[in-house]
């Protein structure tokens, strides 16, 4: 994985995101939505973008975020009739991949070990 | 500036990549995947070549896990947020390989049974089938949903040479997410993948259909029917799993409302989630569990061992008078 493999790969992570009408729809059928928009589908959409375009928001919230998602697609299914083609869920598992390349083009990866 | 691996992706997800790449296990655990098997006479070459995976297997040994990283995780930091854990570990001197060490099997395994029903199942309804044993491969899904997408791709391919060397032309699957990481994903990253996948479900309801066989339950009895995730959404098997149960006489099928089961069900929190976000994952579970107690059945039906697992302990939690059983083992009980 190169710079410009990662750069790609948050286009098109970021690409997706802007498909997104934020319309919410997905917002109270995400199963760990409890009130708060960072908890659901959209509002993790919405920390992939800031982070990833702008560079906003911290990796660890962000992780914690994308993390807390159960992958189970219910907001995709939502999204996919909305005719939006936004595909949140891979957009989420993406952003997950992208978190884990960055931090191996750290050169951290051969020498990793827990703890 | 970037952090390191460790500091940014739940260790929980690195600990079960670690397993999978060091030991070929989702648990981590080096005993044999194929115990289940060793009176089934099952032989390595058949018509179609069943695939265990390490979920019902290893399931036992995953609750435990489980546990210890939810303990760890409450040593370490606040409610719910699990992300800096290793850093947690390194402070409180907690040593992730011990943790290992003390993983035991719970005494109490329901969900081996579930792998030779699947057996039972297949042979009942004629088919030819046989399994790779000590030889079949984690096919290394949770690698893929933590994230590292690089290491499952090289996974598969070393798993797809495994089964051509042993003549594989035709997989059924029994765990949901593994049988989709199989069908779905294998063929992203394997030129000229050539496997035929279905999921145990399929071949049933087709086989069901072809013999007219009529399966029975002893007692009557009200169930209802938990979709998971990846046999829903992911493999797109809703009407399969609801066709075998009204095959079954004596069974009442309660479903829930629409936009509660089949493609629109609502996820149990079990699997990923309860490794890194245990306190959440408990509370995704109970709001599943209120709606399938709402159907008033005696038996929630589900067949994903990540599912079963999760509901399970949460009826226990919550004393609900309800039964937690494998649509596998519940359809062996009503065939002949
Ligand atoms: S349903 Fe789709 S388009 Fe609407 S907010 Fe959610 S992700 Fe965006
Ligand atoms: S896939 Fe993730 S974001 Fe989408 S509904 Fe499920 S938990 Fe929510």
């Amino acid at each position: 994985m190169s710079n410009s493999e990662l750069a790609e790969l948050a286009k098109e992570i970021t690409d997706n995101v802007q498909r997104c009408w934020k319309c919410r729809m997905c917002v109270e059928m995400c199963p760990t939505y409890e009130g708060w928009f960072t908890q659901s589908t959209a509002g993790r959409l919405m920390a992939i973008n800031l982070y990833i375009k702008h560079g906003l928001g911290s990796e660890e919230d962000l992780s914690n975020m994308l993390y807390s998602c159960t992958t189970c697609r219910r907001c995709q299914e939502r999204c996919r009739i909305l005719s939006t083609d936004c595909s949140p869920a891979d957009t989420i598992l993406k952003a997950r991949q992208y978190l884990v390349r960055k931090a191996e083009l750290k050169g951290e990866r051969n020498h990793e070990q827990i703890p | 500036m970037s952090k390191s691996l460790k500091d940014v992706i739940p260790v929980g997800h690195i600990y079960i990549k670690d397993n999978i790449l060091e030991k070929d296990s989702l648990a981590g655990v080096s005993e044999s995947k194929a115990l289940w098997a060793k009176d089934l006479n099952l032989p390595k070459k058949a018509e179609y070549t069943f695939f265990a995976a390490c979920g019902y297997q290893h399931m036992k040994y995953v609750e435990g896990m489980m546990g210890a990283l939810k303990s760890a995780s409450k040593m370490g930091m606040g409610m719910g947020k699990v992300v800096g854990i290793s850093k947690a570990f390194g402070k409180v001197g907690v040593d992730l390989t011990g943790i290992t060490a003390k993983i035991t099997a719970s005494k109490d395994d329901p969900y081996t049974p579930v792998l030779i029903s699947a057996i039972s199942v297949l042979r009942k309804l004629g088919l030819d089938v046989g399994y790779l044993h000590e030889e079949e491969p984690c096919c290394g899904s949770p690698m893929y949903y933590a994230g590292f997408e690089d290491d499952y791709a090289e996974h598969s391919r070393k798993n797809y040479e495994i089964f051509e060397s042993f003549g594989v032309k035709k997989l059924i699957g029994l765990v949901p997410a593994c049988t989709a990481s199989l069908r779905d994903y294998y063929p992203k990253y394997i030129e000229g993948y050539d496997l035929e996948v279905q999921h145990v479900l399929e071949v049933v309801v087709q086989k069901l259909k072809k013999t007219g066989v009529k399966p029975k339950v002893k007692e009557n009895v009200k169930v209802t029917y938990h979709d998971p995730c990846q046999l829903s959404r992911y493999l797109e098997l809703t009407d399969e799993p609801r066709e075998i149960l009204k095959s079954i006489e004596g069974i009442e099928l309660a479903d829930l409302d629409p936009e509660q089961c089949g493609k629109w069900s609502t996820c149990c929190g079990g699997g990923g989630l309860e490794a890194t976000h245990p306190e959440l994952a408990e509370r995704v579970g109970v709001r599943r569990v209120e709606e399938l107690l709402e159907t008033g059945a005696s038996v929630i039906v589900s067949n994903c061992p990540a599912c079963e697992m999760q509901l399970t302990k949460v009826t226990k939690k919550l004393n609900a008078n309800v039964k937690v059983i494998d649509l596998v083992r519940l359809l062996d009980e009503s065939l002949e």
